[in-house]
C-alpha cells in the first residue's frame, strides 16, 4: 500500500513539473531570492522587491517574477533547488545570505541553462554571475570622508562608530580613512555600534565622556546616527556646528535632509532599492537590446537637501 | 565439626586511630579489626564516630593519627573509593546509585564488560540475574532503579559488592529500610558472604539483629572506644547501656490508657487513592494510632492521600465531625493535620539551609506580620524548639545536612510542631537514629497524646508499634487486613495479617 | 549546656568567618576593581555624567536581573525576557500611536501605553508560568519557545523594520528617561525602588522564603504546604513586571522598537543574577548582589569603551574573561573551603 502512495506522489509529482514546463514556454520566470527581512534596511529591500515585481509585471505580460525570502542559509538554498525545480525559472535575482555556503546552490542554477543576477554580497567563487549589482561600500566610506574634509579644517576631532565587524564594515572603514589621512582632521577613536540604535546610543554617550571636544561624527549608519544624536542631545552637545553624517538612506534621514536639518545635513546613500535596480537589468537581459552582463556598481551618492527628494519613499519601511 | 584456627589473621587492622575536623576531634586512638568471615557489628550513638570510623577504614577519609593495616602492613588506602580495588567496599546509607539508569548499568559500573570495543550486554544482564537469583531477588536486570524500593535499591547495592569481589564490605545500617522478611533474606545473603572469607563490618540501630547475626561487636561512645566483645557474651540491653553510658530503664513511656470514648477526630470511610483501597478507619482524640504493615503496604499512600499530598479517588473523609474534602498541603494544616514524612532527607528538611528556615517552613503564615516575616519571632521559635526537642548542634548556622540523623528528626519533628496540629501522622518516626533518640521521641509523642493531640505513628519496627500504640491498624496490599487492641498488639498478630494469613472482616 | 554549645560556637565561626564574608563582598570587591581599572585609564570615568550614565543604562538590565534572581532562585529560568521587552516595546508604541487620534499626545496616552506595558509583562509572565507547572514542560523549554515567539512577533508588527513614537508623544514621554530627580535620572530611581521591593520580597516575607525552599528542595516545599505551583507562577510574573518597568523606562530612550531591540538581554540578566551569587539551580538568591552583578556588565563594556588600548574585536574576550574572574573571586570560598 505505501508502495502504492508512493507512485502515486511521483505521477502527481511528475504532472506538475510536466504543467510547470508547458507555463514556462510562455512566460519569462524570473526567481528573486534574500533574506527574511529582520531589519530596517532588509525591510526597506522587501519593500523596493515587491514595487519592482508590480511594476514590472505590469509592463510586461509575459514576465513572471517569483518572490521568495527565506529564514537562514540552508533556507535559501532550498528555496533555490525549488525556483529550479518546481518554477523552472529562466532568471535568478539572488541576494545570498553568505557568500560560502550559497556558492553551490547558486552554482547549481547556473548550471540548469539560467540567467544568474547577484546582489549586495557577491559569490566566494567569481564567474557565476551573469550580472552583480551592488552598492559601493568603499565609495560609502570614501564620500563620507570628503565630506567631513570639506565642512572640517585643520585640527579639527572626530569620532567613528562601525558596525558590526565584517567585511563590508571594514572596506567602508579602510576607504574612510585613507581618503581623512594627511587632511589635519584628528579621528580621535573607533568602536563598534554593530549598525544599531541602542549601541550607537551608548557608545556615543562614552565618547561624549571621554572627548571633551568632539567636532562632527562619522556614524557611517543611519541606525547608528539616530542613536548618536539621541545621546549629543542628552549631553546638550548638539549645537556650535556639531554634525552627523550617516549612510543608508533611511527615509526619517532624508526627510530631515529636506527639511533642512543641520544636525544629519546629509546622508550617503547604500540604498535598499538595488534589488529593484538587479531586477530591472534582469528584465532587461531579456527584453532589450543593449547588452546587459557586467557589474552594475552604483555609486554612493551624497544626499544633500538639493536631491534628497528623489531618494524618499514616504511608503518603504525604511 | 569444624575444626577452626584459633583466630585467623586480620585482614584490616585500625590501630589508635584519631581523627579531628579541623579543631572538632571525633575519634580518640580507636581500635578496631575485621578478619576473614565474620561479621563484625560496629554500634554506637548517632554522633559517637561510627561513619567517621568507616570511612577511614573504607579510605574517604584519612586519620589524623594512628595506621591502617592491610594484611598486616601499614597501608595508606587510597582515596575516593579506590580502596575498592584492594577488596574494601563501602555501602554507603544514601545509597550510591544511578537512579536514571538500570540494575544491570549500575552493578557494572566503571567497570562494563567489552567485546570488540562494544558493551556485552548479554554477559552483564546473565551475570546480574545470576547474582540475582542467588539473593532471592525478585527484579529484572533492566529494571530501572528510579523504579525500585529502597529495600531493593539496597540489595543492588550488595549485588555490586558482591560482583567486585570484595574482601571487606563495610555497610552503613543496611537494615535501616528493610522489613523484617527482606531481613532474613538479606542476612541469609550475609551469611553465604561470610562462609565465602567475606569479613563484613556492619553498623545498625538495631541491637536485637546485631545479637543474631554479628560474631563480635565493638562499641564506641562519643568518639572513644569502650569495648570490642564476642557477641554472645552481650545482650541487647548490655549493648544498649555501652552505648549510652548509663541505665537505658524505660525505652518506651509507660502506656496511658486512651479514652475510648473520646471524641472521633478523623474518620475515613472507603477511601480510595492511588495505591490504597478502599481504607476505613477512625482516630480518637488522644490516641496514638500505630499503621503496621510491610514496606509498600499503602500506610504512607493512604496519609499522604489524606494530608492533599497525592489526588484523592473516592471515599471521604471526616474531620473533627466536618467533612473536609480533598484538601491541600495547606489547608489540612491550617484545619490541625499535619504529616511527617518518612524521607526526611528528600522530603523534609532543606539540608542545605540552616536550622532556622527549616524549623519555621510548614507553619510560616503563623509568623507573618504586616506583610513581612516576623524575624524575632522566628528566632525565638527556635529557641524554644532546641530546648523542648533537644536539638544539638555544635553551630547554629551550620546546614542542617551537617547534622547528625538523630538531630535531624528532632529538628523535623520541631518543624512540624511549630503548627500545633491536632492530628499528627508521624511516618517512620525513629528510622536510623540512636536509641537515646529513639527514647526521647517515644517519650514525646506519649506526652503529645496526653496532651490531647492524636498521633498516627506508621512504622515498620514493630517493637515501636507494639510499644507506644494503643490500637494498632495492620495494612496489605493497599488494604486494611486488621485492627488490634490490647493483648492482641503483638508481633505474632501483626505478622500475620500483614503477611495475608490473617484478615479481619472489617464492614 | 547551652553555654558550652556558645563555646564551640565561636571556634567554628571563626575558622568559617573569612570565606562567608569574601562570598558577600566579592561582587562589590570586583566592582570596585573595575572602578578603579576605569580610573587609572581615563580620570573621566569618574566624572558626574559619565557615573549617571553608567547607572542609568544599569537600569534596564538591572531591573530584568531582579526579576530574574526570583525565577532563578525558585529554581526556574526565563530566557524570553530580551524578547518579551522588544515585543512589549512594539505592542506599547503602536498602542501609543493609535491613541493619538482619541487621546491626543499628552499624559493620558503615555499612562495608556504603561498601563498595557504592564498588563502585557504581568501575562507574558503568566504563560511562561503556567506552561511551566500547569503544563510541565522545562522552563528552558517553554521560555526557548516564548522568546522566539516574541522575537518575530515584534519583527511581524514591526515588517521587519522599526517601530517609531509618534513624534510628539516622544515630547510628553522624554523626561521619563532624560531627566532627574534630586541629581538622579528618573530610571536610576526606578532602579532603585525596584531594588528595593525586589530585596524586601525575596528576604523577608514568606513568598521569598517560598521562592529559596523551592529552589533548594521542591518536595520538601511541598510536604512544608507551599503552593509550589503557584509561588513558581508568581516569580515569572514578577518577571514579566520587571520587564514591564524596563521597556516603559526603554521606550523614552530612542522612541523606537525593532527586531534588534533587547537582544542577549536575557543572558545579560541571567549573567548579573549569577556574578551577583545567586546559585543557577536555585534555592540560594541574592538582589544586592544582583544589582552589583547588573553594574559589573554595564561597566565592563563603559570600560571598554573608554580605552583603544584592546582591539575592538576583543570586546567579547574581556567581557567573558571579567565575568569569568568575578564569578571565580565570588566562589573561590568553596575551595578554602574543601581544602581545610
Amino acid at each position: 500500500m505505501l508502495l502504492k502512495r508512493t507512485l502515486g506522489a511521483v505521477a502527481a509529482v511528475g504532472l506538475l513539473a510536466f504543467a510547470g514546463t508547458a507555463l514556462a514556454q510562455d512566460k519569462i520566470k524570473i526567481g528573486v531570492s534574500y533574506p527574511t527581512p529582520t531589519h530596517a534596511w532588509a525591510a526597506g529591500m522587501n519593500w523596493h522587491a515587491e514595487q519592482a515585481e508590480k511594476r514590472l509585471e505590469a509592463l510586461y505580460p509575459d514576465v513572471d517574477l517569483i518572490l521568495v525570502n527565506s529564514s537562514d542559509p540552508e533556507a535559501q538554498a532550498s528555496a533555490l533547488e525549488d525556483l529550479v525545480s518546481v518554477h523552472q525559472i529562466d532568471a535568478l535575482v539572488v541576494l545570498p545570505f553568505e557568500s560560502e555556503p550559497l556558492t553551490d546552490p547558486v552554482l547549481n542554477v547556473k548550471k540548469s541553462g539560467a540567467w544568474i543576477t547577484v546582489v549586495d554580497r557577491g559569490l566566494s567563487q567569481p564567474g557565476i554571475e551573469d550580472l552583480y549589482v551592488a552598492g559601493n561600500n568603499p565609495e560609502l566610506g570614501r564620500v563620507s570622508a570628503q565630506y567631513m574634509k570639506g565642512r572640517l579644517k585643520d585640527g579639527d576631532n572626530i569620532v567613528v562608530l562601525r558596525g558590526i565587524p565584517t567585511v563590508i564594515d571594514n572596506e567602508r572603514f579602510d576607504a574612510f580613512m585613507a581618503e581623512i589621512e594627511g587632511s589635519g582632521i584628528n579621528v580621535l577613536d573607533h568602536k563598534h555600534a554593530n549598525w544599531n540604535r541602542d549601541d550607537g546610543f551608548e557608545v556615543m554617550q562614552d565618547f561624549l565622556s571621554r572627548f571633551p571636544d568632539i567636532d562632527a561624527v562619522w556614524a557611517q549608519d543611519d541606525d547608528i546616527a539616530i542613536g548618536v544624536v539621541a545621546a549629543l542631545k542628552q549631553a546638550g552637545r548638539d549645537g556650535d556646528g556639531m554634525f552627523v553624517v550617516g549612510g543608508a538612506g533611511m527615509k526619517e534621514i532624508i526627510k530631515g535632509i529636506m527639511d533642512g536639518e543641520t544636525l544629519i545635513p546629509v546622508d550617503v546613500l547604500y540604498p535598499p532599492a538595488m534589488i529593484a535596480t538587479a531586477m530591472d537589468q534582469t528584465v532587461a537581459a531579456f527584453k532589450s537590446n543593449g547588452p546587459v552582463a557586467g557589474r552594475y556598481i552604483l555609486g554612493a551618492t551624497l544626499i544633500t537637501p538639493e536631491n534628497a527628494e528623489s531618494y524618499y519613499f514616504p511608503d518603504s519601511p525604511f | 565439626m569444624n575444626v577452626e584456627p584459633a583466630t585467623p589473621a586480620a585482614i584490616i587492622e585500625a590501630v589508635n586511630i584519631s581523627k579531628s575536623f579541623g579543631p572538632v576531634p571525633v575519634l580518640f586512638s580507636v581500635s578496631m579489626d575485621v578478619r576473614p568471615g565474620e561479621v563484625h557489628a560496629l554500634i554506637g550513638e548517632n554522633g559517637a564516630g561510627k561513619s567517621t570510623l568507616m570511612k577511614i577504614l573504607s579510605g574517604f577519609h584519612d586519620p589524623t593519627s594512628g595506621q591502617i593495616r592491610l594484611d598486616g602492613e601499614k597501608t595508606a588506602l587510597p582515596a575516593n573509593g579506590g580502596a575498592e580495588s584492594l577488596g574494601i567496599v563501602l555501602i554507603h546509607q544514601e545509597l550510591n546509585l544511578a537512579e536514571q539508569m538500570t540494575v544491570e548499568e549500575n552493578v557494572f559500573l566503571g567497570r562494563e564488560i567489552r567485546s570488540k570495543g562494544f558493551l556485552d550486554k548479554a554477559a552483564m544482564r546473565a551475570a546480574v540475574q545470576t547474582y540475582l537469583d542467588e539473593i532471592g531477588l525478585d527484579i529484572s536486570p533492566t529494571d530501572r532503579i528510579s523504579d525500585l524500593t529502597i529495600a531493593q535499591k539496597q540489595m543492588v547495592e550488595i549485588v555490586k559488592a558482591v560482583s567486585r569481589n570484595a574482601r571487606i564490605l563495610i555497610m552503613d545500617e543496611p537494615t535501616a529500610v528493610l522489613t523484617e522478611e527482606e531481613t532474613d533474606v538479606f542476612f541469609r545473603q550475609v551469611e553465604k558472604l561470610k562462609k565465602s572469607g567475606v569479613g563484613i563490618v556492619f553498623v545498625s540501630h538495631k541491637l536485637n539483629e546485631v545479637k543474631t547475626i554479628a560474631d563480635r561487636v565493638t562499641i564506641l561512645r562519643d568518639g572513644q572506644w569502650i569495648d570490642t566483645r564476642a557477641s554472645n557474651d552481650l545482650t541487647p540491653d548490655m549493648m544498649a547501656q555501652m552505648m549510652v553510658g548509663r541505665e537505658l530503664s524505660d525505652l518506651y513511656p509507660p502506656m496511658h490508657e486512651a479514652d475510648i470514648d473520646a471524641e472521633l477526630v478523623l474518620e475515613v470511610d472507603n477511601l480510595v487513592a492511588p495505591g490504597v483501597g478502599p481504607v476505613s478507619f477512625a482516630l480518637r482524640k488522644g490516641e496514638i494510632l500505630g499503621f503496621s504493615g510491610l514496606i509498600g503496604s499503602g500506610r504512607t499512600a493512604v496519609f499522604e492521600a489524606i494530608c492533599g499530598l497525592n489526588p484523592i479517588e473516592g471515599g471521604s473523609i471526616k474531620l473533627f465531625g466536618r467533612d473536609a474534602g480533598p484538601m491541600t498541603v495547606a489547608a489540612a494544616r491550617d484545619q490541625g493535620l499535619a504529616y511527617l514524612t518518612k524521607d526526611r532527607k528528600e522530603k523534609g528538611l532543606l539540608l542545605d539551609k540552616q536550622m532556622q528556615p527549616n524549623l519555621t517552613l510548614f507553619a510560616l503564615p503563623k509568623f507573618v506580620k504586616n506583610f513581612g516575616l516576623d524575624r524575632k519571632a522566628e528566632e525565638d521559635a527556635l529557641n524554644r524548639a532546641i530546648r523542648r526537642f533537644d536539638v544539638r548542634a555544635k553551630d547554629r548556622n551550620i546546614t542542617v545536612g551537617k547534622l547528625s540523623g538523630g538531630n535531624q528528626q528532632k529538628l523535623l519533628l520541631a518543624k512540624i510542631m511549630e503548627c500545633d496540629p491536632k492530628i499528627v501522622i508521624i511516618d517512620e518516626p525513629t528510622r536510623g537514629i540512636d536509641v537515646g533518640t529513639k527514647q526521647q521521641i517515644y517519650h514525646f509523642i506519649a506526652a503529645l497524646a496526653a496532651e490531647g493531640v492524636s498521633v498516627v505513628v506508621i512504622s515498620s519496627e514493630m517493637p515501636e508499634i507494639i510499644g507506644i500504640c494503643h490500637r494498632v491498624v495492620v495494612m496489605r496490599e493497599g488494604h486494611i487486613t486488621g485492627v488490634l487492641t490490647g493483648d492482641h498488639i503483638n508481633e505474632n498478630e501483626i505478622m500475620r495479617y500483614a503477611a495475608g494469613l490473617k484478615r479481619e472482616d472489617l464492614q | 549546656m547551652t553555654m558550652m554549645t556558645a563555646s564551640d560556637d565561636t571556634a567554628t565561626k571563626q575558622a568559617k568567618r573569612p570565606s562567608v564574608d569574601f562570598k558577600t563582598i566579592g561582587p562589590a570587591l570586583a566592582l570596585l576593581i573595575l572602578c578603579v581599572i576605569g580610573f587609572m585609564l581615563n580620570p573621566a570615568f569618574v566624572s558626574e555624567g559619565n557615573l549617571t550614565n553608567l547607572l542609568t543604562r544599569s537600569a534596564f538590565i538591572g531591573i530584568i536581573a531582579v526579576g530574574a534572581t526570583f525565577v532563578i532562585t525558585a529554581g526556574g529560568i526565563d530566557l524570553s525576557v530580551g524578547s518579551m521587552a522588544a515585543a512589549i516595546a512594539g505592542v506599547m508604541i503602536i498602542i501609543m500611536n493609535g491613541a493619538v487620534e482619541t487621546m491626543g499626545t499628552g499624559l493620558a496616552t503615555v499612562l495608556l501605553g504603561c498601563g498595557c506595558a504592564l498588563v502585557l509583562g504581568i501575562g507574558a509572565g503568566w504563560i511562561n508560568g503556567a506552561l511551566t507547572t500547569k503544563g510541565k514542560i522545562e522552563a528552558f523549554i517553554v521560555t526557548l519557545g516564548t522568546m522566539g515567539i516574541y522575537r518575530s512577533l515584534v519583527t511581524y508588527f514591526a515588517d521587519g523594520g522599526t517601530l517609531s513614537l509618534n513624534f510628539d508623544i516622544r515630547g510628553t514621554y522624554r523626561p521619563v528617561y532624560y531627566d532627574s530627580f534630586l541629581g538622579l535620572p528618573y530610571p536610576v530611581w526606578v532602579f532603585i525602588c525596584v531594588a528595593i521591593c525586589g530585596w524586601l520580597l525575596l528576604n523577608r516575607t514568606a513568598f521569598g522564603r517560598y521562592c529559596t525552599a523551592i529552589g533548594s528542595n521542591e518536595a520538601v516545599a511541598k510536604y512544608s504546604a507551599i503552593n509550589v505551583d503557584r509561588v513558581k507562577t508568581l516569580t515569572y510574573v514578577i518577571q514579566g513586571l520587571c520587564v514591564a518597568f524596563a521597556t516603559i523606562i526603554y521606550v523614552p530612550r530612542l522612541g523606537s522598537a525593532s527586531a534588534s531591540t533587547g537582544v542577549l538581554w536575557e543572558l545579560e540578566a541571567i549573567a548579573a543574577v549569577i556574578i551577583g551569587g545567586t546559585v543557577l539551580k536555585g534555592g540560594y538568591g541574592r538582589i544586592g548582589g544582583t544589582i552589583l552583578g547588573a553594574l559589573i556588565l554595564t561597566t565592563i563594556g563603559n570600560i571598554l569603551n573608554f580605552t583603544d588600548l584592546i582591539s575592538n574585536y576583543l570586546n567579547g574576550t574581556m567581557q567573558g574573561l571579567i565575568i569569568i574572574v568575578a564569578v571565580f573571586l565570588q566562589r573561590s570560598d568553596w575551595k578554602l573551603g574543601k581544602s581545610k
